[in-house]
């Protein structure tokens, strides 16, 4: 903008102005020569035909890994590029990237637009044509193949060779496993001693047949030779749970993971190397290589528990446990309630203990309990399961709280297992008894009590206050109308005080009103004095009330007013002739009345009625 | 002075034809008042006789009749926390954990400052199985008052500023020196407004439904044939989302979504 005007303006400027541009001028002149070089290279430049090409950096992926496909435009900028869709392919933007070149004088540009293309499964794929407008030309790019393979487990005599800079294994201790039975199987990721670090980490596929898979947990790292190569062993332990009988397995798990790795060339730089040298700039060259590993598929055989010997409360937990059983309060009335709690610690699936019913129990009403699970390990299969139970004996005739079993099977021995806490003693009263005040000689009771007592809080023997339900006041709508009063009376003083102050502001509006009010009291005067037949009096008021609405309207004082100002003042010049003749009549009436004062009623009453109506046609006068 | 006009308007209103005398007027207001006055403390006396013969069946143990003697007084209209209180007592020891904590609840509603209240709440709730209700501390401070407290103490600062307001336009020789109690006042105002309005959006947009069935299966729609989403036990406190025909959309906090069907929850207000 500030150049256009410089230029094409400056014929214009004369003088200082003038002078002004020619100091400048010479900072002009590259970019005016450069604009002229640009503007005459475009024109010499000859119009190509535009191009599109698509193209994939690598054809064939192992599942898990992602390649680029980049969509050039040479010669032209392309409209509306659409996103591939191809099913099993997953295609997110990877940016747009523009190149000009300028090449004996040609310029050339072109636009690359990039997706990143992640497989989803494995097998081979077509990416079909894609038709995108270039400049307004519509421009077909060719189709591609992409092929993608499943990664498959390292096998041995590579492992053994050192080939394999990656590779995992995965073992399962137990040989044998029972249907609902939580196992632990290992698996191991070896990384070779020349990857730098590691990241990323990412299962693909963790198939499992007739297992459910629980927590991972990472392990501490080792070292293993290998052939002639060094690994770094990273354990993972994985949580699983058999869900059937038959023939289980865990397998193939595949994952991704990216590696940093020292580059190739570095360490084997010629110049070092003759020196018999490391580099010793070789930690800056690493590289960055995303693998996918796999394991091998393993099978488990899962027997079912044993048909023989299952205790009547079995319900289903599997493992190695101990329990611990505590009840209170023991002094209680009917239908109260005691809490008990019960605590199962060990070994298994922690989450899916349950409570078996206790039908010596019979005597309580028992409610559903509630459970809290403290674990000890990463793969939460070792800890402590608290249950809090509320029974309530249903008579006096309750005693004690029977003992509670629970069983379970362990599949070490391979047989079932049967923990049983003794009962516990309860003094049972009518529910209307007051408890027994504790004395000294039942502290001993009880402190052997460790639970606190635990009770609602008895009924309220007062009503209290009664009402009528009803909605809340919020939303009654005469409560809200109410609020509107204090709105209304700060309103109402709001525009009491604006009245007030523009009054007060106002001193001729203050004596209009004033003189408005004198009039009206004097119109009553004039008409006592009428009735009452009393002359003097009579005029003496009107002189005086033409004196004040006089003075108001021509703004100068009562007492200055006289006939005179009839034909003197200007603001009465622009008056009807009416009201002027009207003025004059009733000033003189006084004048006269001075000099022969004997009038009648009817004649004071005219007079009056004049007087209303001269006042009235002098109030509509402008001031 | 009511009367009086009343009487004067008859006296300059020759077309109004009446064949009653004034007094007669008169005294059948004055009769309408004191049998409403009588009325109101004969029910007062009748649900007080009924609140006591419930509590004398809860102390005999006999806790179904003594909840329904309760219940009897609150369908009658009659509420107190006194009431709820010892409903939610008989329920509880009926095993009726839902119904016990709907109780207490609406016990707390009208008390939020009672501690009996409270601490049966605390113990039934740690009874059931499940999702715990949990309040946030905003949550919990901001129902130490009840909505209509809340109302009350709002429209008083409200009517206190307004008042000064107007003090200020009749006296501005004033100005100055209520200048500090008015900025004060609108300040409170404004905090009691803001009070107000949260509470109102709890109590009035977070309704929660108690679970008053042993085992209720929240279900993914409306409708009895839909799939099973999770189960709750009786006295789970669940957040409402909406409600459709008889069945109430719910939460249990852990994102879990489901319907239930209305007869198997108590809704109460959110605060």
């Amino acid at each position: 903008m500030v150049f256009e005007c410089k230029m094409f303006g400056m014929e214009r400027l004369r003088g200082k102005c003038y002078l002004d541009w020619r100091d400048r001028k010479l900072s002009w002149v590259p970019v005016a020569a450069g604009f002229c070089l640009l503007v005459l290279c475009l024109a010499v430049t000859p119009a190509r035909a535009a191009s599109f090409t698509a193209s994939l950096d690598n054809d064939t992926l192992t599942l898990g890994q992602s390649a680029t496909l980049s969509l050039t435009f040479e010669g032209g900028q392309p409209k509306n590029v659409p996103t591939p869709s191809v099913a099993g392919l997953q295609f997110s933007q990877a940016g747009t990237s523009q190149n000009v070149s300028w090449v004996n004088g040609a310029m050339s540009s072109t636009v690359t637009v990039a997706f990143s293309v992640t497989p989803q499964r494995a097998g081979e794929f077509a990416i079909p044509a894609m038709s995108v407008d270039v400049d307004g030309q519509p421009l077909t790019s060719q189709p591609l193949s992409l092929k993608v393979v499943q990664p498959g487990a390292a096998s041995t005599a590579q492992i053994d060779s050192g080939s394999q800079i990656a590779f995992m294994k995965l073992t399962f201790p137990e040989g044998r496993v029972y249907a609902g039975e939580v196992v632990t199987a290992n698996l191991q990721i070896y990384l070779r001693d020349d990857v730098r670090n590691f990241g990323n980490f990412q299962f693909t596929a963790t198939p499992a047949d007739g297992f459910t898979l629980g927590k991972m947990s990472e392990g501490q790292a080792q070292r293993a030779q290998i052939g002639s190569r060094v690994y770094t062993v990273m354990p993972v332990a994985i949580a699983l749970t058999a869900t059937r009988t038959g023939t289980l397995s865990l397998g193939p798990l595949t994952a991704n993971l990216t590696l940093v790795i020292a580059s190739p060339n570095q360490p084997n730089d010629p110049f070092f190397r003759q020196f018999g040298m490391r580099d010793p700039f070789g930690n800056f060259g690493e590289d960055q290589k995303q693998v996918s590993l796999a394991t091998e598929t393993v099978n488990v055989q899962s027997l079912p528990l044993p048909a023989e010997n299952v205790p009547s409360n079995f319900n289903g937990a599997i493992g190695e446990y101990t329990m611990a059983v505590t009840a209170g309060p023991t002094n209680v009335a009917v239908g109260d309630p005691i809490t008990v709690h019960i605590q199962i610690s060990g070994r298994g699936d922690l989450g899916a203990l349950t409570l078996p019913e206790q039908p010596a129990w019979h005597d309580f009403t028992v409610y559903p309990p509630t459970a809290k699970v403290a674990t000890t390990d990463p793969l939460g299969l070792q800890g402590a399961k608290t249950f809090e139970e509320i029974v309530a004996p249903q008579n006096t005739d309750v005693h004690e709280l029977p003992p509670f079993s629970f069983s379970y099977f362990d599949p070490d021995a391979g047989s079932y297992r049967t923990l049983t806490e003794p009962s516990v003693a309860l003094a049972v009263r009518s529910a209307g008894t007051p408890a027994v005040p504790t004395v000294a000689a039942a502290q001993t009771a009880a402190a052997e009590n460790p639970t606190p007592p635990a009770d609602i809080l008895p009924i309220k023997d007062e009503p209290g206050a009664l009402a009528t339900a009803g909605p809340p006041l919020v939303t009654r709508p005469a409560f809200l109308a109410v609020q509107a009063l204090p709105v209304l009376a700060f309103l109402a003083a709001f525009v009491w005080r604006k009245r007030t102050d523009h009054l007060a502001n106002n001193p001729r509006l203050r004596r209009e009103r004033a003189v408005a009010a004198l009039i009206a009291s004097g119109m009553d005067d004039l008409k006592k004095y009428a009735a009452e037949n009393k002359p003097d009096e009579f005029f003496a008021t009107l002189f005086r009330l033409l004196q004040e609405q006089l003075g108001e309207r021509l703004d100068c004082p009562a007492s200055a007013i006289t006939e005179n100002v009839i034909d003197e003042h200007p603001v009465l010049r622009g008056a009807p002739k009416t009201t002027l003749d009207g003025l004059r009549e009733l000033f003189q009436l006084c004048n006269q009345a001075r000099y022969a004062p004997v009038r009648g009623t009817g004649e004071l009453n005219s007079v009056a009625a004049q007087f209303e109506k001269v006042i009235s046609q002098l109030q509509e006068l402008k001031a | 002075m009511k009367f009086q006009s009343c009487s004067s308007e008859r006296q300059f209103a020759p077309t109004q034809v009446t064949n009653e005398p004034t007094h007669v007027g008169c005294y059948k207001i004055f009769t309408l008042l004191f049998a409403l006055v009588c009325a109101g403390n004969l029910f007062a006396a009748d649900a007080t006789a009924d609140f006591n013969a419930a509590n004398k069946l809860y102390a005999e143990g006999k806790f179904a009749a003594a909840a329904g003697a309760y219940e009897k007084i609150l369908q009658s209209g009659t509420v107190s926390t006194a009431l709820y209180f010892n409903y939610g007592d008989a329920e509880f020891k009926l095993g009726r954990l839902g119904r016990a904590i709907a109780a207490y609840r609406r016990a707390e509603l009208l008390a939020p400052r009672d501690d009996e209240v409270r601490a049966n709440l605390d113990f039934v709730r740690k009874q059931v199985a499940g999702p715990v209700w949990s309040e946030s501390r905003w949550e919990q401070w901001l129902g130490t008052l009840t909505l209509n407290e809340w109302t009350v103490l709002a429209a008083g600062a409200f009517w206190l500023a307004f008042s000064l307001f107007a003090v200020r336009q009749v006296r501005p020789v004033w100005r100055s020196r209520l200048r500090g109690l008015t900025a004060g006042v609108v300040g409170l105002t404004v905090f009691l407004c803001a009070g107000l309005g949260a509470v109102a959006a709890m109590h009035f947009s977070q309704p929660t439904a108690v679970v008053v069935e042993p085992e209720a299966t929240a279900r993914s729609g409306p409708f009895a044939e839909a799939q099973d989403v999770f189960q709750v036990h009786d006295g789970a406190e669940l957040a409402v989302l909406d409600h459709r025909d008889h069945w109430w959309q719910v939460t249990d906090g852990s994102g879990r979504i489901g319907w239930l069907p209305a007869k198997q929850v108590e809704i109460l207000p959110g605060a």
